[in-house]
């Protein structure tokens, strides 16, 4: 027993220096990444017998600022764990993270990870996350309400906007009240619209929101306008979705979702296990966005990367690279699945998942992957935002004629991206 | 002037009771918003009595973030309680300082400095105290958060005006005594100061316990928030709890408003000469 | 020190300094040390603003905080509501205030105070945390009541038109209690005899409450005034907990705004707002107090 201890302490003390440490991570991923950050801590302590693991989740918004100002002012977690264009945000901020490239080269085994996967891990040539869960968004409908109002799982934009309008009409959830709306969406910050639009565009099969890689403003190509159009006209013109959604972001979304306000919504796999359970209690079908072409394929979006990153400044630099690496074993992945409902492994186990979780681990729909601009135009989250401004103007004051406003909005931004490249 | 027409005190009194309602009746919604499931509150949003009591929201709430309700109000009352009596103290002293002897060097300039500081738009301050925090080592501290909190416009005010109404004779006369300075605070002043000292004390306490900004910007991690922000807190990316959000400012606000039906003569009237004096 | 001051005196001196030694050691620490930090932060590229040798750029920030679209906008918006949260809290605080004081009002006087009392030593957060789904259009009383009593629909914080006036109604609910108690504290100071002696000269209410009790409201008026404009030029938790700026930019406020582009690691910009915020604050409560101590011909 003591030469056990002994050989433990020896080997803590070889591998990290020093005994009885704790490595930081700050995530955004509430309770349910708390969990796994907490199991997956207990599984590294299989080997690494002193080292705890304290994971501290803050609000997105709140997340930005506290790690540039931490990794600024040298009093950095060990590690950060976020959506990959959120940890491009950090890099560009603070041009401290640790190329994770070396670290992913000592893992044995990653052949599970695609080309798409390590290009969206790379930024300004530099591997700044090891790519940990991947983050698929599909299209969800109330099972009840289409049963109420005599429909099927909207399959076309047409199916979904007839569902819609019985869903504002025909009272689906039978409280006697006229209180429920097609849609739950949201559109207070740049990134939530475009988000929302992300998912119209790359569900319906087109490759490519507001630019493309070489640069070019694709929002008034017949396809990409038509999308644009109906999306647009979803919040103003249809009226699909709640008259305050224009002030709504994450929070409010699902408020209106979780509390039985609007039919169909957006379902990220990490959403499916509360789902399951409470809020929704598993009342809902998971599939893929609605189809706008004959000829294009409809898909569940995969919507980037969720990844760990490991600041230079770390305060135990090394020790966090081998916890980061850690994250794409088996056993972390399997936890990962559980608590969080993503991974990036493909030999999981899942069948133990309910079908809706199934849905998505085994990645059974059909999938389309974003483009993924932040990492290819340095400019593109400027660009963005100003995008997010226009579409929101025409949402608060929608213009007589869509297509001047979107043919006008492709000039308006055109200009913009001739600007922002150049300085 | 005392026998004035009936109708014209009717309509008084409903304008009264109707601005009452308008103060008092979000308390009454937050506290059923806190026990009724919201599926209830968004069939029927103005009921004033709730159909039964739902008390699942307090499992719901248990933990806030990865930690404890407790800790949160163990950390609201032991930041509001240390800054407060640190507040006390230090603006006392200094203020006693300053209306005494004016005339020292410096003390103008600390007395200009800090109605600065107090101009200053707070939230705008607190970003740069992070530096600061940061810099002397403080960052993420209880000692950060309660000394940041220690500082504040009003007590120094009414501590101010008190200390300028004790009439220069009194001290004089106990001064000729001989009596040393300390012995002059101890004995001549603190005895009268002692009805402004519990007035700041209560008024210290409520804007203290109020506070959130600073907190969230001087803290590591949530083990040392308080609950207003735990609340804030409350809204994720992965949903957001109606019943819990209400229930937590229930567990905010109830303490303050307790505090202040207390002593609510008080405050109000300290709250007022704090402000004329400023 | 002078052989010709006495010990004793000199030591009376230095006991001072030793009270005032805490309070002025917070005071830099916290307040002034801060102010120059954010000063100088103002003059340095963001990147670097928190390394140990940033680099200047002097007043590039603020020229690009003076070109930036969103922030005169903003800058704007602030202002705007600024001056109609001045009027709606002030004249809704002194009409209180009257109402209150007047004879009118007899028992239950302290019940109305404390009611109207309570906002202000409520936390903030928490009550526009109440606010905020008041105002809600699914779950909020606010439309649900006018639904009831047969009125238009009110957009709240969902329409850009509105927010504004959704948010100036939450913080008049938070601050109105403060400016009615320092009305009430000045009326409770009105010389009554000189309103009986214009009632013996015929004047009427109207008259007697515009032509004698105002002019003796001067100092409050002035008070609550500077301490509104202060206030409300600074408006931020509402902002955060209600509407985070929107819809579409409609409460996108200076405090606010900045608070945005710090938590984006944009120091240098932030907190040349921050200063150019400052200086219209000080010189706001400069100009009012200069007002405010001319006296009346």
């Amino acid at each position: 027993m003591i030469k056990r201890l002994l050989a433990s302490c020896a080997f803590a003390a070889l591998a990290t220096g020093v005994s009885a440490e704790e490595l930081v991570i700050w995530h955004d991923l509430g309770d349910n990444g708390i969990a796994w950050f907490d199991a997956v801590g207990q599984e590294f302590a299989k080997t690494h017998p002193d080292v705890t693991i304290t994971s501290v989740s803050y609000p997105t918004d709140q997340w930005y600022g506290r790690v540039i100002s931490a990794i600024n002012t040298d009093t950095a977690p060990d590690l950060i764990y976020n959506n990959y264009e959120r940890v491009i945000r950090i890099e560009t901020q603070t041009e401290n993270l640790a190329d994770m490239a070396g670290p992913l080269d000592a893992v044995d085994d990653t052949g599970f990870l695609t080309e798409a996967d390590l290009n969206v891990a790379s930024y300004g040539g530099k591997m700044i996350i090891l790519p940990i869960q991947r983050v698929q968004m599909g299209f969800g409908a109330r099972s009840s309400w289409l049963e109420a109002v005599g429909e099927e799982f909207p399959a076309t934009w047409e199916d979904a906007k007839r569902v819609a309008g019985k869903f504002m009409t025909e009272d689906p959830d039978g409280n006697g009240e006229d209180d429920t709306f097609g849609f739950a969406l949201e559109a207070a910050n740049p990134r939530d619209l475009i988000h929302m639009l992300d998912l119209f565009i790359f569900g319906a099969g087109l490759r490519h929101t507001l630019i493309d890689p070489e640069g070019n403003i694709v929002i008034d190509a017949p396809e990409h306008a038509e999308v644009l159009k109906e999306f647009l006209k979803t919040f103003t013109e249809y009226g699909y979705v709640a008259p305050d959604t224009i002030n709504h972001s994450f929070a409010e979304m699902y408020q209106v979702i979780e509390g039985g306000r609007a039919g169909m919504f957006r379902v990220g796999d990490w959403n499916v296990k509360k789902w399951d359970s409470e809020a929704l209690e598993g009342d809902f079908i998971v599939g893929e966005w609605p189809a706008h072409f004959d000829d294009k394929e409809n898909a569940v979006v995969i919507g980037g990367m969720r990844g760990v990153a490991v600041p230079e400044n770390s305060p135990h630099k090394d020790l966090a690279i081998e916890f980061a690496q850690f994250l794409l074993s088996q056993p972390a992945q399997q936890l990962a699945l559980e608590n969080v409902g993503a991974a990036v492994r493909d030999d999981l186990a899942v069948d133990d998942l309910s079908e809706r979780r199934q849905y998505f681990a085994k990645a059974q729909g059909n999938l389309n992957a974003y483009d993924f601009p932040e990492s290819l135009h340095a400019f593109y989250p400027e660009l963005e935002a100003t995008y997010h401004r226009k579409l929101l103007d025409a949402i608060a004051n929608p213009p007589e004629d869509w297509d001047a406003f979107i043919s006008q909005t492709a000039e308006e931004m055109r200009e913009e991206a001739a600007k922002l490249s150049q300085g | 002037m005392i026998h004035r027409p009936l109708w014209l005190r009717v309509i008084a009194y409903a304008i009264a009771i109707l601005v009452s309602l308008f103060y008092l009746y979000p308390y009454w919604w937050m506290l059923l918003g806190a026990f009724r499931p919201a599926e209830a509150v968004l069939t029927d949003p103005l009921r004033l009595w709730p159909e039964r009591l739902d008390f699942s929201v307090f499992r719901d709430i248990a933990t806030v973030g990865g930690v404890s309700i407790w800790r949160y109000l163990a950390n609201s009352v032991w930041i509001t309680g240390a800054s407060t009596i640190l507040s006390v103290g230090i603006t006392a002293l200094g203020a006693y300082a300053l209306t005494r002897r004016p005339d020292l060097l410096a003390f103008k300039a600390l007395r200009s400095g800090f109605l600065l500081t107090m101009m200053y738009p707070y939230m705008l301050l607190v970003i740069p105290v992070y530096i600061v925090m940061f810099k002397i080592g403080l960052l993420g501290t209880y000692a950060g958060i309660i000394l940041f909190l220690a500082l504040g416009p009003i007590q120094f005010f009414l501590f101010e005006q008190f200390f300028r109404s004790i009439p220069g004779e009194v001290i004089e006369a106990a001064i000729i005594d001989g009596a040393s300075e300390w012995q002059v605070l101890r004995l001549v002043v603190m005895p009268v100061a002692m009805p402004v000292v519990a007035t700041v004390t209560i008024i210290t306490f409520l804007l203290n316990w109020a506070q959130w900004f600073p907190i969230l910007v001087i803290s590591r991690s949530p083990d040392t928030y308080t609950l207003p922000v735990a609340l804030l807190n409350m809204t994720g990316e992965l949903g957001v709890n109606f019943q819990g959000i209400m229930a937590l400012a229930a567990i905010t606000t109830i303490p303050a408003t307790l505090v202040f039906l207390l002593a609510q003569r008080r405050v109000m009237q300290g709250m007022a000469d704090g402000a004329v004096k400023g | 020190m002078s052989s010709m001051t006495p010990p004793v005196s000199a030591n009376r001196v230095w006991v001072f300094y030793a009270f005032a030694l805490p309070f002025a050691a917070l005071t830099i620490i916290f307040g002034l040390w801060p102010i120059v930090l954010s000063f100088s932060v103002s003059l340095t590229k963001s990147a670097t603003a928190l390394r140990a040798e940033p680099i200047y750029v002097g007043l590039e920030n603020y020229l690009s905080v003076l070109s930036d679209p969103i922030f005169r906008a903003s800058l704007i918006s602030t202002l705007i509501y600024t001056l109609a949260s001045v009027v709606a809290n002030v004249l809704f605080a002194l009409g209180y205030a009257m109402l209150l004081h007047s004879t009118l009002i007899g028992p239950g006087r302290t019940i109305f105070k404390v009611a109207m009392f309570l906002p202000v030593v409520t936390p903030d957060l928490a009550g526009y945390a109440v606010w905020r789904w008041l105002y809600d259009q699914s779950f909020g009383a606010v439309n649900a009541f006018l639904d009831l009593v047969g009125l238009p629909a009110f957009g709240g914080i969902a329409s850009p038109d509105t927010a504004m006036i959704a948010i100036l109604i939450a913080e008049l609910w938070h601050h109105t209690g403060f400016f009615v108690l320092i009305f009430l504290a000045n009326l409770a100071i009105c010389d009554r005899s000189l309103e009986e002696a214009a009632e013996i000269d015929g004047a009427n209410r109207w008259q007697r409450k515009l032509y004698v009790v105002l002019p003796q409201m001067r100092p409050s008026l002035v008070i609550n005034t500077v301490y509104a404009v202060i206030q409300f030029l600074k408006t931020f938790t509402v902002v955060v907990i209600i509407t985070k700026g929107g819809p579409n930019g409609a409460t996108n406020f200076v405090s606010y705004y900045a608070y945005r582009l710090f938590d984006q690691g944009r120091y240098g910009e932030a907190m040349a707002m921050a200063s150019i915020l400052f200086v219209i604050v000080a010189a706001v409560a400069l100009v009012a107090y200069r007002i405010g101590d001319r006296r009346p011909s």
